[in-house]
């Protein structure tokens, strides 16, 4: 089993949810992000002098998936989160060793 | 469901725990004269709801000795403990039950109610008899104890008519509070209003039976998860039927308990003999002892302006408005005209822009059913629930909460009363089945906001406000700020920067009164980055036209001399003053007025030649006399030649107007720019109103060496937004380098006066 995570641009979460969901996937967790990559955060030039490095607003999606279904996913996250500019994000994957689900106990790919 | 059904259980528990307490009294002592059973608290008036505790009292003479007494009392509790119910239990003498109750106000309630269950009758009446004694005696020195664990219950636990998961217990409002009242009337102090309690307690203690009933538990928190369940259990219609039910049993209970504590506070203050201390602070309307009331028999009553000008008092200097005062406004209601006089609008603007105070003297006005009748679109979302996970309150609470959250917003929009009056309404479509909240709070805010007196064009962006006030963060979270189309969608409907700010404060205001899950600085930055890109392509702001001169101020110009004239208006004064030139001249004109005690409302002035022209609006203190025009000249010729210390009389007038308690408010602000206008620099001042303001800027910027080519003062609410056309002393806009220190200097001061 893997956990993808991928790090997204907040407008592209319904698109990539859409095509999860198209795919099969039943669910996910969501949550708030900030931080920068090569992208650098907004880089502004204040009052001619200052220099200001902002964290940036993105969106962290989790999603557990079997090890044969990783590549597609990943691959369907970044078809759908593309918009080919500058601070579209990243997507890995982690491996994962055990996964429960508490209210039945399953265990594994039943689990997820 | 009901109250017979909780008889029968607190019958049935007193039959099994009085056999068990008997036959282990008869089998280790074969008497019942050292010891006895009693039920307290809920379960000593006798009703149990199905899951709550069973509260018992073991009360013993002293005579069997620790080791007997342990033994016996193991022996009594240990099967009970595997039953049903918890227990919560206590042992103690006749003695040590009362230097408990002495110590302790929530035993002493709960003793109140102590209920014989088995054992020696007689060593219980003594207890009882205490208790009841004791709470009479102590009721003077207890009663702060008892107001404050009132306040901290609903500080901890928030108010049941407006959360959306209320306490049914703890919070204010609840169970908890019918108790206290209940305890409060035994002492006969004051007349308790308990037939108002009677259907509001039998409802509440109803939705916490079936409460426990469909959750099984011990649970008093009326989740929105539960709450269908519930509504089913009691056969209401469906869950907003029943949050109504208990936001208006909670308001009933909320009702009796300010009024109790407020007849017993009077009681107390007339006993002592206290030196009243009275400060008329407007025409019918006095601060007396902490509270804003209003003066018996006063002409203005017959005002339909005076409820919403004491209450705008009350919030802005952080008291309450008495109950007599609502209960007497309700009496002697005046509908407003239509459209609404422009100080009843101010007074609006005023209570809605004092902050959380405002909320407070809200209530009070609303449990008399004056709210309703001044906005009636405002009976609709009263109580009104809403099934949506991120809510915490109802949609009525959730608005004055959103205006709450405004004022601390009112600096960073040109316009605060636009926002104050949108945050208040802004849900005000919500709970029309069918109807998209926003698109019909649009249809209901436009006629309401021309009936509140606003010009046409301000009723428009009210309305804009309200139809869009979820747009930015939809946008920021959904749509691709780095696409031009994206902020293109967002200025066409939304097209002036004046508007936009306001519709940002106003998301802010709301998604912070929403709760943390509706608002986090993640979604704030996003929302923050979308405003910024859309005022980059939006063209600017314009600040307020200059006045322009009517050929008849021309005229008298050409004459030479002071000349003044004062047009009585409703609630206000127009005063012209057409005068010679000089430098300070609107810092004396402005003092003047200032210690003549007429409050400036607006003002445009606009300098001509060697004259100025000024057109002031202004509205007299309490204590003010009559303008006229020879007393205003030979005042203000006394002070262009410097025959009048106009500082110290200002200083002297705030140092009166601090007396007054006073409520939080955001600092002053000043800024400065010479993009506004051709050869001047706009200096716009922001703050709360009070007396002298404008003194304080013109002289500020006299001082600092300018003239001041026009002025334009707007008093919007409690907010004071002066903007003044600057020009050095050779004609031209001040050197960029001046304007930031003028704006700074003017800043400066304002913050220390």
């Amino acid at each position: 089993m893997k956990l993808i995570t991928a790090i997204i641009k907040p407008f592209k979460l319904d698109d990539i949810k859409s095509a999860l969901q198209a795919y099969g996937i039943t669910g996910m967790t969501v949550s708030e992000a900030s931080g920068f990559g090569r992208q650098r955060g907004h880089t502004e030039v204040y009052r001619g002098a200052e220099y200001t490095v902002d964290l940036v607003p993105k969106v962290r999606l989790e999603v557990l998936v079997d090890s044969q279904e990783a590549e597609a996913v990943i691959d369907l996250i970044v078809k759908a989160a593309s918009t080919g500019s500058i601070g579209d994000g990243k997507v890995w994957s982690t491996p994962v060793d055990q996964v429960v689900r508490v209210r039945t106990g399953e265990r594994g790919s039943d689990a997820i | 469901m009901g109250t017979r059904e909780r008889r029968e259980r607190s019958d049935e528990a007193d039959r099994a725990l009085a056999a068990a307490f008997s036959s282990l009294v008869t089998t280790l002592h074969k008497s019942e004269s050292s010891i006895s059973l009693a039920a307290v608290g809920g379960y000593g008036r006798g009703e149990l709801a199905p899951g709550s505790d069973l509260d018992l009292l073991i009360v013993h003479d002293g005579s069997l000795g620790t080791e007997k007494l342990s033994e016996f009392v193991n022996a009594f509790l240990y099967p009970l403990w595997s039953g049903p119910r918890l227990i919560d239990h206590s042992v103690r003498t006749r003695s040590e039950t009362r230097e408990t109750a002495q110590a302790d106000i929530k035993v002493a309630m709960g003793l109140l109610d102590i209920r014989f269950i088995a054992g020696n009758a007689d060593l219980l009446e003594g207890v009882s008899n205490d208790a009841q004694e004791d709470w009479r005696r102590n009721f003077n020195k207890n009663f702060p104890a008892l107001v404050k664990s009132v306040q901290e219950r609903a500080a901890r636990s928030g108010e049941l008519a407006f959360l959306l998961e209320p306490d049914l217990k703890e919070s204010r409002g609840g169970l908890r509070d019918i108790n206290a009242i209940r305890a409060i009337s035994r002492v006969g102090l004051v007349p308790v209003a308990l037939e108002r309690l009677a259907s509001a307690e039998a409802l509440l203690a109803n939705v916490r039976d079936a409460l426990h009933t469909v959750t099984r538990r011990n649970r008093d928190q009326l989740l929105l998860t539960e709450q269908d369940k519930v509504a089913r259990e009691l056969e209401i219609v469906d869950a907003d039927v029943l949050m109504l039910e208990v936001a208006k049993a909670a308001r009933a209970v909320d009702y009796v308990m300010d009024l109790t504590i407020h007849r017993i506070e009077n009681t107390k203050k007339k006993s002592l003999f206290r030196k009243k201390s009275n400060l008329a602070i407007s025409e019918g309307i006095e601060v007396e002892n902490e509270e804003v009331s209003l003066i018996s028999g006063s002409g203005a009553f017959s005002d339909p302006t005076f409820g919403l000008r004491a209450a705008a008092a009350a919030a802005q200097r952080g008291l309450p408005l008495s109950v007599d005062a609502c209960l007497e406004l309700a009496q002697n209601f005046q509908p407003l005209n239509n459209p609404w006089p422009r100080q009843a609008r101010e007074d609006l603007v005023s209570l809605l822009g004092a902050g959380a105070a405002m909320i407070r003297v809200w209530e009070a006005l609303d449990q008399e059913g004056i709210i309703e009748k001044w906005i009636p679109e405002w009976s609709h979302v009263r109580f009104l629930p809403q099934r949506n996970v991120l809510h915490r309150h109802t949609v009525d609470r959730h608005m004055l909460e959103t205006a709450v959250r405004a004022t601390h917003l009112l600096r960073t929009v040109h316009r605060p009363d636009l926002l104050l009056v949108a945050a208040a309404f802004h849900d005000i479509g919500k709970g029309f089945v069918d109807l998209d909240h926003s698109e019909y709070g649009e249809i209901l805010i436009k006629p309401l906001a021309l009936r509140m007196g606003f010009p046409e064009i301000d009723a428009d962006t009210l309305a804009l406000l309200v139809r869009h006030h979820l747009l930015l963060s939809s946008v920021a979270t959904r749509r691709d700020l780095d696409d031009p189309q994206t902020i293109a969608s967002v200025t066409s409907l939304v097209n002036d920067p004046a508007t936009l700010e306001l519709l940002h404060a106003l998301s802010i205001a709301d998604g912070e009164a929403t709760g943390r899950t509706a608002w986090s600085d993640w979604k704030a930055r996003l929302v923050a980055d979308l405003v910024k890109r859309c005022l980059s392509a939006m063209s600017g702001f314009t600040p307020p036209a200059q006045m322009q001169l009517t050929p008849e101020q021309e005229l008298r110009c050409q004459e030479g001399v002071l000349w003044t004239n004062i047009t009585k208006q409703e609630n206000t004064y127009e005063i012209e003053i057409i005068s010679p030139d000089q430098v300070g001249l609107l810092a004396m004109v402005a003092g003047v007025l200032s210690i003549s005690r007429m409050d400036v409302r607006s003002a445009r002035t606009r300098s001509h030649g060697d004259f100025a022209v000024m057109k002031w609006i202004i509205s007299l203190d309490v204590n003010a006399e009559p303008p006229t025009n020879p007393k205003l000249q030979e005042l203000l010729k006394r002070a262009f030649t410097g025959d009048i210390d106009l500082s110290s009389h200002i200083d002297e007038r705030i140092r009166n107007y601090r007396k007054f308690p006073g409520i939080p408010v955001a600092p002053p602000i000043a800024r400065a720019s010479n993009d506004f206008a051709t050869n001047a620099t706009v200096l716009e001042v922001r703050m709360h109103d009070r007396p002298g303001v404008l003194y304080a800027v013109a002289k500020a910027v006299t001082r600092f060496g300018v003239d001041i080519r026009a002025a334009i003062v707007a008093t919007l609410g409690a907010e004071a937004f002066d903007t003044l056309y600057l020009t050095d002393l050779s004609g031209n806009a001040l050197s960029e380098e001046r304007t930031v220190l003028l704006a700074n200097q003017v800043e400066n001061l304002l913050l220390t006066q």
